[in-house]
C-alpha cells in the first residue's frame, strides 16, 4: 500500500494511469493511494471547459495547452467522453486533438469515458484533479462530454469554468433555456466566422447585464473566437488569468475550496449507492414481487419504498 | 430481470483500453474507424489517436492512458519499419509489456518478422470482426 502514490509523486506517469483506471474501476486499493495523495496536493489551479458537441472544445484546449506552455507552466488535461449506456464501450476522442503536445514532457492528457455518471463528467474525474496535483502539474483542465441543459457538475470540481457556445447551436431561446449558462465564469462564442456568432455574443453580454450580481462579484467575459484558427485564443488566456488571480482573495479560494471537496464527496458517494440501489435492485427483488407489478396488481411505488426500506 | 442480471455480470469484467492510431504518412482512416466503432460496440474503451502520429507521441499515450494494448492500422507499405520503431520506443520508455496488435494490409510474408518483434496480434484484410474483438477483450487486464 501507498507504492503507487509514492511513484506517482515522484512523478511517474505510469503508474499515474494505473491509479487513474483502478479509481475508474472503483476498487478499495485505489482509495487508499488517493488519499495519501490528496494530502500532497492544493496547489494546482484547476480550469474547467465545457459546452455542446462539436463546439470546439478540444481543440480550445489544444489552443490554451500551447499558451500556457509558453508562460512556463505545466499542463495536464483529464478529457471526458461518453461511455455508451448499452455495451459500457466508448470511443475518446479528444486527445487526437491535443497531439501536437504529444512529444512535450510537460503536458500529460488522460481521455476517461462517463462509465455511467451524467453530470458531464467520470466519477474518478476528482481523482484524476487529485493525481495530477500531487505530481506537481501547474494547471488542471477538466473537458467534459459535449453538454446538453443540465450537465453541470463541472462547476463544483473546478475554479474557473469556460462555456463554449456557437451561433450554430440554437437560437435565444434555447440559450436562455440552458441550465450551463447559469456555470460559466467566461463564455466563449467559438467559430466566430459563423454567420450570427456577433448576435449571439451581443444576445449572451444583454442576458448577464440582467441577471443579479454574483456572490463572488465576478463579472463574467464573453468573448469571440475561432480555435481552429487560434485566433481569440490570446483573449481567453487574459480573461481565464484575470478569473484565477481573482479567486486568489481569500474569501473566494476558501469558498472554492470548500465546493472542490464536496464535489468530490458527491462524486464519490453517488457511484456508491447507485451500485448499492443496481444490486438491490437486481438480487434483493423477489421473482414474486416483479410479477406482481408486470400485472398490475401492485405499482413500483410500493416496491421502491421496500427497497429504499433495506438502504437506510 | 434479465437485462439486470446481465449488467450485473458485465459489471465484474475488465473495460479494456485499446489505444487506435496510425503512423507517419498513412491516411486510410475508414478501416480503423470502423474498427474503433465495433471495439466501443463491444464494450472496449478506445483512445482513438487518428492519422499523422509519431512513434514518441504514441509510446506516450499508451502510458499515458494506461492502454491495455496499442492498435496500428497500416495502409502503406512501411509497416515493418514503423512497427520496429513503435516497440523499440515503447521499450525506450518502459511500455513494452503494453501489447501491440497490428491491422490493415499486412503481407502474410511478414507476418513472422512482426511476431518476432513483439507483435502480439495480426488483422489483415479479411479478418473476421469476432476474431478482433475476442483478441482485445483477452487483452484486458484484472483490475
Amino acid at each position: 500500500m501507498g507504492s503507487l502514490a509514492d511513484a506517482i509523486l515522484a512523478g511517474d506517469r505510469r503508474a499515474a494511469g494505473r491509479l487513474i483506471s483502478l479509481a475508474e474501476s472503483r476498487t478499495s486499493d485505489a482509495r487508499d493511494e488517493l488519499e495519501i495523495l490528496y494530502r500532497h496536493g492544493g496547489h494546482a489551479r484547476t480550469i474547467g471547459v465545457t459546452g455542446p458537441p462539436g463546439a470546439g472544445k478540444s481543440t480550445l484546449v489544444d489552443g490554451l495547452i500551447a499558451r500556457l506552455r509558453a508562460r512556463g507552466l505545466t499542463v495536464a488535461v483529464a478529457a471526458v467522453d461518453p461511455s455508451s449506456p448499452y455495451s459500457r464501450g466508448a470511443v475518446l476522442g479528444d486527445r487526437v486533438r491535443m497531439m501536437r503536445h504529444a512529444d512535450d514532457a510537460g503536458v500529460l492528457v488522460r481521455s476517461m469515458a462517463t462509465r455511467g455518471a451524467l453530470g458531464g463528467l467520470s466519477a474518478a474525474t476528482g481523482d484524476a484533479i487529485t493525481i495530477f496535483d500531487a505530481m506537481g502539474f501547474d494547471i488542471v483542465i477538466v473537458e467534459t462530454v459535449g453538454v446538453g441543459q443540465s450537465e453541470v457538475d463541472i462547476v463544483g470540481h473546478t475554479e474557473a469554468v469556460l462555456l463554449l457556445q456557437t451561433a450554430l447551436g440554437g437560437d435565444d431561446v434555447q440559450a436562455i433555456k440552458a441550465g450551463v449558462l447559469e456555470i460559466a465564469d467566461i463564455m466563449v462564442v467559438n467559430k466566430k466566422s459563423a454567420p450570427g456568432s456577433d448576435r449571439m455574443a451581443r444576445f449572451l453580454r444583454e442576458s448577464l447585464h440582467d441577471r443579479p450580481l454574483r456572490p463572488d462579484a465576478w463579472t463574467i467575459p464573453v468573448l469571440l473566437a475561432e480555435a481552429s484558427e487560434e485566433t481569440g485564443l490570446d483573449e481567453v488566456i487574459d480573461a481565464l488569468f484575470g478569473r484565477l488571480d481573482h479567486n486568489r482573495q481569500d474569501t473566494h479560494m476558501s469558498a472554492i475550496r470548500r465546493r472542490q471537496a464536496a464535489a468530490h464527496l458527491t462524486a464519490l458517494a453517488d457511484v456508491e449507492i447507485r451500485t448499492l440501489m443496481r444490486r438491490l435492485i437486481a438480487g434483493q427483488t423477489r421473482p414474486e414481487a416483479w410479477q406482481a407489478v408486470l400485472e398490475r396488481r401492485s405499482g413500483p411505488y410500493s416496491l421502491a419504498a421496500r427497497l429504499f426500506e433495506q438502504l437506510r | 430481470m434479465q437485462t439486470d442480471f446481465q449488467a450485473e455480470q458485465a459489471e465484474d469484467q475488465p473495460i479494456v483500453r485499446c489505444l487506435l492510431g496510425m503512423l507517419g504518412t498513412d491516411v486510410h482512416s475508414k478501416g480503423i474507424r470502423t474498427i474503433a466503432q465495433l471495439l466501443r460496440e463491444a464494450g472496449v474503451e478506445v483512445i482513438y489517436l487518428g492519422e499523422h502520429n509519431s512513434v514518441q507521441g504514441m509510446a506516450r499515450a499508451a502510458i499515458d492512458e494506461d492502454a491495455d494494448l496499442v492498435g496500428l492500422s497500416f495502409s502503406s507499405a512501411a509497416y515493418v519499419e514503423y512497427t520496429r520503431q513503435l516497440v523499440a520506443e515503447m521499450k525506450r520508455i518502459g511500455a513494452d509489456d503494453i501489447p501491440v496488435m497490428l491491422g490493415g494490409i499486412i503481407h502474410p510474408d511478414d507476418h513472422q518478422a512482426l511476431y518476432d518483434m513483439g507483435v502480439r496480434g495480426i488483422f489483415g484484410a479479411g479478418s473476421k470482426t469476432a476474431d478482433i474483438i475476442a483478441f482485445v477483450r483477452s487483452m484486458g487486464r484484472p483490475r
